[in-house]
């Protein structure tokens, strides 16, 4: 009887994964397809006719990649820079307005973009942001911000200060303190922001198109048109490669921090 | 004295920035949908704009096809990811695919979830070229329309597409790391498997199932891509017929795609607010446990 149960759950499990996994597939198959018509369940012939266009000089793709991941690298900075002393603060300190604090931090999650993003355009035109790629940064951190800290005030709340103390009583100034102490243990924390973080950015449409006015295209805007027209084959072609890119970007990154943390491990425990 | 003032001094740069772009954005668009839009002119301050555009049937049947669609997809996500993130920890097998569940759909963007539910439920989609093997259909244009419908389909499927893992994600994290003494003493003092779940598990998981739903209602309420790329001609969604106001060329028509976006956020804060108070009174009935 309990095992019964269990496959059923199982079943259900697996139902579930497959009616979310199975359009993936469909979308890596329409990728790399010469020919589908219908009412063929399978394309009649292959082909990489898609991903020849984007590696074509005309296309521009591969230009525009590298400076989506650039602008989104530059968000990613910005953000974490700003989070970690706003997280350190409300993870570690006791302080009248702490709950105000988070509350503003998190707002920008609630609060549809469409409403910021068209209130803020005509003071960016006035402070001629519009159509930069500053402008475009500055704009991203709106959706990033929340993320970024509410992350690093988890960090923040389970690592404590006390390490940190420690050190100070051992005679590391606060620079020493915070770099060698307070970094390698948030370490964990930071990563997981900055690949969130990064993904916010780099899948962002509307904020970049109204802010970016068609000066500063993104690898999310590029594929847009082809999503618009219902082309199949590119769209699916370009979302291919923007889910690639960021899971090899989030792979290297693990990778880099894994091997921070090999080498440098011992230094700390 | 110098650590008092600390935490304040930690928060000066977001602070900066929250209130550099996100308030003064709202603020801006708060003054114009009240009429303050000296570029153009217009210096009195009114309730015109919020009054036409309450009064207009285009705008109502927008307001009303965007609740449909936000309220149906977190709905029927929160329920679906709260069975998924259950049935995981219960099958207990294959920690990997669970994981890839999660996190695909992160990396994977609103655009691009349109193109998954495209290439199924289109005319020419794999749907339709199935119904006709089964012979239900004769011609892709008999497949009645999902997408690009008034009954809201097509974007509906691609918010679930997202939200279940993201609701299951949350779910599976409390579960996983709720401690298993309460369901066991429950069970041990004769409980069975479903009152477990309904009256220990779930009281437990509430509040994060509670914060999702907020979350990705606020979310497809108020986002613009997907119905955009999705949804009918008419009704529009309220993000999309506020853009669509917005880049009219005639600059005195800002005032009514500012007053459409101070209703999108007053109705967040409202359903928010909503949400808050009915899960107090489940929380109070439930609370006594403590």
């Amino acid at each position: 009887m309990k095992r019964i149960k269990k496959s059923g759950y199982t079943l259900l499990m697996n139902t579930i994964i497959f009616i979310l996994g199975f359009p993936l597939i469909v979308l890596v198959i329409w990728s790399f397809t010469k020919r589908w018509p219908w009412p063929c369940m399978f394309p009649k012939a292959f082909g990489i006719r898609s991903f020849q266009y984007m590696i074509s000089p005309g296309s521009n793709t591969l230009q525009v990649l590298i400076g989506s991941i650039w602008l989104s690298i530059v968000v990613t900075l910005i953000t974490l820079l700003i989070s970690i002393p706003a997280a350190r603060a409300l993870g570690i300190y006791h302080f009248k307005g702490k709950k105000l604090f988070k509350m503003a931090i998190l707002a920008p999650i609630i609060v549809p973009p469409v409403a910021t993003g068209m209130g803020i355009h005509v003071a960016f035109i006035k402070m001629g942001l519009v159509n930069t790629f500053m402008g475009v940064v500055l704009v991203h951190l709106i959706p990033c911000l929340p993320y970024g800290v509410r992350i690093l005030t988890n960090t923040f709340e389970i690592t404590g200060k006390s390490m940190e103390m420690q050190a100070k009583v051992l005679g590391a100034s606060g620079l020493q303190a915070f770099f060698y102490i307070t970094l390698p243990l948030i370490a964990p924390g930071l990563m997981a922001a900055s690949s969130l973080v990064f993904i916010v950015s780099f899948s962002q449409y509307f904020l970049t198109f109204l802010i970016g006015g068609g000066n500063v295209i993104t690898f999310s805007m590029m594929m847009f048109p082809y999503i618009q027209s219902g082309d199949r084959m590119m769209a699916s072609a370009y979302s291919l490669v923007f889910v690639l890119t960021i899971f090899v970007l989030l792979i290297v990154m693990e990778k880099i921090v894994k091997r921070y943390y090999k080498t440098h491990n011992h230094f700390y425990i | 004295m110098r650590t008092r003032y600390k935490p304040y001094i930690l928060l000066i740069p977001v602070t900066i920035v929250l209130l550099g772009i996100f308030l003064s954005g709202i603020s801006i668009g708060l003054l114009q949908s009240l009429g303050y839009f000296p570029a153009v002119g217009l210096r009195q301050m009114t309730l015109k704009y919020y009054k036409e555009i309450l009064a207009d049937p285009g705008f109502l049947a927008s307001l009303r096809f965007s609740l449909y669609t936000a309220f149906i997809s977190s709905v029927l996500a929160v329920i679906m990811g709260v069975l998924l993130a259950y049935s995981i920890l219960q099958s207990k097998q294959k920690k990997g695919i669970e994981e890839l569940v999660y996190k695909l759909p992160i990396i994977v963007p609103h655009t691009v979830a349109v193109i998954l539910v495209y290439n199924i439920f289109s005319q020419s989609g794999l749907l339709s070229r199935f119904l006709f093997h089964l012979g239900f259909i004769n011609e892709p244009t008999q497949f009645a329309s999902v997408l690009f419908n008034r009954n809201g389909f097509g974007i509906i499927f691609a918010y679930l597409w997202k939200e279940i893992p993201f609701v299951a994600m949350i779910v599976y994290t409390v579960l996983g790391n709720m401690n298993d003494k309460l369901s066991e003493t429950a069970l041990n003092l004769g409980a069975s498997q479903k009152q477990v779940f309904w009256h220990v598990q779930l009281p437990l998981i509430m509040p994060s199932i509670v914060s999702a739903f907020i979350i990705i209602f606020a979310f497809s309420f108020g986002a613009f891509e997907v119905p955009f790329l999705l949804g009918p001609t008419y009704p529009q969604a309220l993000p999309v017929k506020a853009y669509i106001e917005y880049t009219q060329p005639d600059l005195l028509n800002r005032p009514y795609a500012m007053a459409i976006n101070m209703v999108l956020i007053f109705m967040v804060i409202v359903f928010i607010g909503i949400c808050h108070k009915i899960f107090r009174i489940f929380y109070q009935y439930d609370g006594s446990k403590e």
